[in-house]
């Protein structure tokens, strides 16, 4: 990986959240506490991998990037965009500066599931020429030479363009929304479960194209549960707990080294089949009834009575009974 | 934490469209009770002829005036309302039973009883549904019934289509294969896994097809093959004002024509808001 | 348990997505089988699950030649077999409680009276806590669900277990967790299993050994 790149860029700071809180307005006055307090930034050439349960609130943060909340979310905090133009915070933006300024123009989205992305009824060439048409108003002589360029960008092999999405792989139909996504050249990317259902060297590869798109410059940002995935492109990595930032490290560190230091981060990187391979015992608790404390204390066998109040997150960790770093 | 500034976002346009459900229901259950109230309440005769009061423009105290043999129009109104919402939901429900009866039936048989089924349904849809309905009722003394018959005759082929492809769609889950994995018979997948899903849109369907039908009887009416023409629907109605139109008098065509309209557009928008609540993750309201 | 000779299978006549496989899993194995996504591994899947009928080859089914399939395969038979698909949202029927979905195939096989104590036996095993199983699915996440569609496929107590790329779209917890439940049950009652799935390194892990797809044909 180009280590010379990253650092240069290191500077430029694209986004910056500070205590970004979502909450739902449930019937009854309730209300769900999906995301709570998360503050992180990310640079040009950075990618920072959101790793967590399924419903720890990753993807309510991604939608509250993209302005993508419904009518009952309500948020606190901001997030503010600098790369590609004004800073502009994204929580406070209205829906039209979002739509005609910032989604696809300075955020780029890799969605989930590319199949379902892609229009079904036409071919990428179509789609990557219309996209381009429309974001960065290229003249139609210049379209098909622009077209091109733009597939290359993302690796998608020019003698498939004239396909529908229904006769591309699961791996080129990736690479077409990559494309899709690259097409507004935004410096920030924000790529949302993108190796889901994927094979292993599919996720290997979809995994290394993301990474180019940061090397290039871009920050990416990638929302995930597949920890195989964040280890291989990942520069840092942000453990979310039941809508918290639980843990805040270095990949390096993380996945080798040091080793995680929240217990929370541990028992998920003890659970994959190549370590340990047993559960985090329990479930998540219910955002709608988070315990005063540490939430994470009633699965966790270092908890004790301190763990009834809320450890305050240090800018990398937070936890009470941290154990020695280097423990393996 | 405690003092937290707490945004709304407001992308959605649900103010207004709570605003139009609600309209939608207020005209709806109004339109429902004057048409069930006002008949066994008002002592009125509606068919009295007064040669006296003939064609007077509404006024306070002929709201909606009267017609050409001095008879006030709201009161006939309400009674053409009765009549046409009485058509309206019988022949739909008849249509809805049918429908749904035969479409799920063609989907669980399969094979060539299906291929048969929807050959005989793209034969009926292919006659225009008037010319159809102009057959069905000329077949029988006019009234009320074969006015129905004649409706709902027209009108279950779409239903029937509607429930074969959900109750097809349905049947490709893999839901349905763990039923079957899991024992189950087919009489057991079709009651519990594949009526139930199918019924929603099945009730929206009969819904919808309701203010269909009232337009369908009134086009019947209209052309003088619906109801006899004492009786007064909402197609009679206007039929019986085309005269007075020519002469410049309005408001004959003009009331009986919005008691369609307007009742058709209500139920369009609250079946809109049914349609919305038929997928069960909008329910939650939360993005898991 | 399970033994599939030169199973030809597939959806369009003239257009097999399977060719001339063989596979057989001994009384109390657990069997894994590697392949690529659209290798037709899921279609073997259903096939040993009695779901879909092979154009051609031989199933035998606890020493018994498989004949019928789906519906008109005898109900012992098919019950033998219990089956956890790849995506929870679509193998749960939307409508129903999570409570009646695990306790769906009792009631189809008129076994009512045994529905509380067996769901909440499940409900342990799985690890499906608190008020979860009074919910529907849309109120529950992917992880709780798929607990849920796995309880489903144990309640019967089937003497084989086939689980569909069952944990792909789960995180490492909840995957660890889930194979931890199948692990427990399979001591339990000694019932085989056939995990099918494209993680080489879970498949060894979990099982006693990974058959490669490739190497099934012919």
């Amino acid at each position: 990986m180009t280590k010379a790149a990253a650092t240069k860029a290191a500077a430029t700071t694209v986004l910056s959240v500070r205590g970004l809180s979502v909450r739902f307005r449930m019937r009854g006055g309730r209300h769900i506490a999906a995301v709570t307090d998360v503050s992180f930034d990310l640079a040009a050439g950075e990618c920072l991998a959101l790793v967590g349960e399924s419903g720890c609130g990753k993807s309510v943060l991604a939608s509250a990037l993209l302005g993508l909340l419904p009518g009952n979310a309500q948020t606190a905090g901001s997030a503010v965009l600098h790369g590609g133009g004004d800073p502009v915070d994204l929580l406070a933006a209205d829906e039209r500066t979002l739509a005609r300024t910032v989604r696809g123009r300075r955020i780029g989205l890799v969605p989930q599931s590319p199949a379902a992305h892609l229009t079904p009824v036409r071919t990428v060439r179509a789609q990557l020429a219309e996209t381009l048409r429309e974001l960065t108003g290229t003249p139609r002589r210049e379209l098909r030479a622009a077209t091109e360029a733009a597939a290359e960008r993302a690796a998608f092999p020019l003698g498939h363009l004239d396909r529908y999405p229904h006769e591309l792989s699961g791996g080129l139909a990736q690479r077409a929304a990559t494309a899709l996504a690259l097409v507004g050249d935004a410096p920030l990317l924000l790529a949302d479960e993108p190796t889901t259902g994927l094979d292993r060297d599919l996720v290997d590869r979809t995994a290394d194209e993301l990474r180019r798109t940061a090397d290039d410059g871009r920050a990416l940002l990638m929302i995930t549960h597949d920890l195989a995935a964040a280890e291989r492109i990942a520069d840092r990595v942000a453990v979310m707990y039941a809508g918290r930032v639980v843990e805040l490290a270095d990949a390096t560190s993380y996945f080798g080294g040091s080793g995680p230091r929240h217990p929370y981060a541990q028992g998920l990187l003890e659970a994959l089949p190549e370590r340990a391979f047993t559960p985090v015992p329990g479930m998540p608790p219910e955002l709608g009834d988070l315990p005063d404390g540490c939430a994470f204390a009633p699965r966790c066998e270092r908890a004790t009575g301190q763990c009834g109040t809320r450890p305050p997150f240090d800018g990398r960790v937070a936890c009470h009974h941290l154990e020695e770093p280097g423990r393996a | 934490m405690a003092d937290t500034v707490w945004r709304t976002h407001g992308r959605t346009r649900r103010s207004t469209r709570t605003l139009r459900v609600r309209a939608s229901a207020v005209i709806l259950v109004a339109a429902v009770l004057a048409v069930l109230l006002v008949p066994p309440l008002v002592h009125l005769d509606q068919q009295a002829v007064d040669l006296s009061q003939k064609l007077l423009p509404p006024s306070w105290e002929h709201p909606f005036g009267t017609d050409d043999v001095g008879r006030d129009l709201l009161l006939r109104c309400v009674y053409g309302l009765r009549i046409s919402l009485l058509v309206g939901v019988v022949a739909a429900l008849v249509a809805t039973v049918v429908g749904t009866l035969v479409g799920a039936a063609a989907a669980a048989l399969g094979g060539w009883t299906d291929r048969l089924v929807m050959r005989l349904v793209d034969v009926f849809s292919s006659v225009p549904h008037l010319l159809l309905g102009i057959f069905v009722v000329a077949m029988f003394r006019p009234g009320v019934w074969p006015v129905i018959a004649s409706v709902a005759v027209t009108h279950w082929l779409s239903t029937a289509r509607i429930v074969r492809a959900e109750v097809l769609s349905l049947r490709s889950r893999p839901y349905i294969d763990a039923a079957i994995s899991g024992g189950a018979s087919r009489l057991r997948v079709t009651t519990r896994h594949l009526l139930p899903g199918v019924l929603p849109q099945a009730g929206l369907a009969a819904v919808l097809m309701v203010p269909h039908a009232m337009w369908h009887e009134s086009a019947l009416s209209f052309l003088g093959l619906g109801l006899p023409s004492h009786q007064a629907s909402l197609g009679n109605l206007v039929q019986s004002a085309r005269g007075s139109l020519l002469a410049g008098d309005w408001w004959p065509t003009l009331f009986p024509g919005l008691l369609l309209i307007v009742p058709t557009l209500a139920v369009a928008g609250l079946a809109g808001a049914w349609r919305e609540r038929l997928d069960p993750r909008r329910r939650s309201e939360l993005m898991l | 348990m399970l033994d599939l000779k030169n199973i030809t299978a597939g959806y369009e006549r003239g257009r097999p997505v399977v060719r001339e496989v063989s596979l057989a899993v001994a009384p109390g194995e657990a069997v894994g089988l590697l392949g690529p996504s659209g290798c037709g591994k899921s279609t073997l899947a259903r096939v040993a699950a009695l779901l879909h009928r092979p154009d051609n080859g031989t199933v035998t089914l606890d020493g018994a030649l498989v004949t019928e399939w789906r519906h008109r395969a005898p109900r012992a038979q098919r019950t033998t077999v219990g089956v956890v698909f790849q995506s929870p949202r679509l193998a749960a029927d939307p409508r129903l409680r999570l409570r009646e979905i695990v306790a769906e195939p009792l009631r189809a096989t008129g076994r009512q009276i045994e529905v509380r104590e067996r769901v909440d036996e499940l409900a342990d095993l799985v690890g499906l806590g608190g008020d979860l199983l009074n919910r529907r699915p849309h109120e529950v996440s992917d992880g709780q669900l798929q607990r849920a569609c796995l309880a489903r496929a144990l309640v019967l107590r089937p003497r084989l277990l086939v689980c569909d790329e069952m944990t792909a779209m789960l995180d490492a917890s909840t995957t660890a967790a889930l194979v931890a439940a199948v692990e427990r049950y399979r001591r339990e009652t000694t019932a085989s299993l056939l995990a099918v799935g494209h993680d080489r390194t879970l498949l060894e892990r979990w099982c006693d050994r990974a058959a490669e797809w490739t190497e099934l044909s012919g």
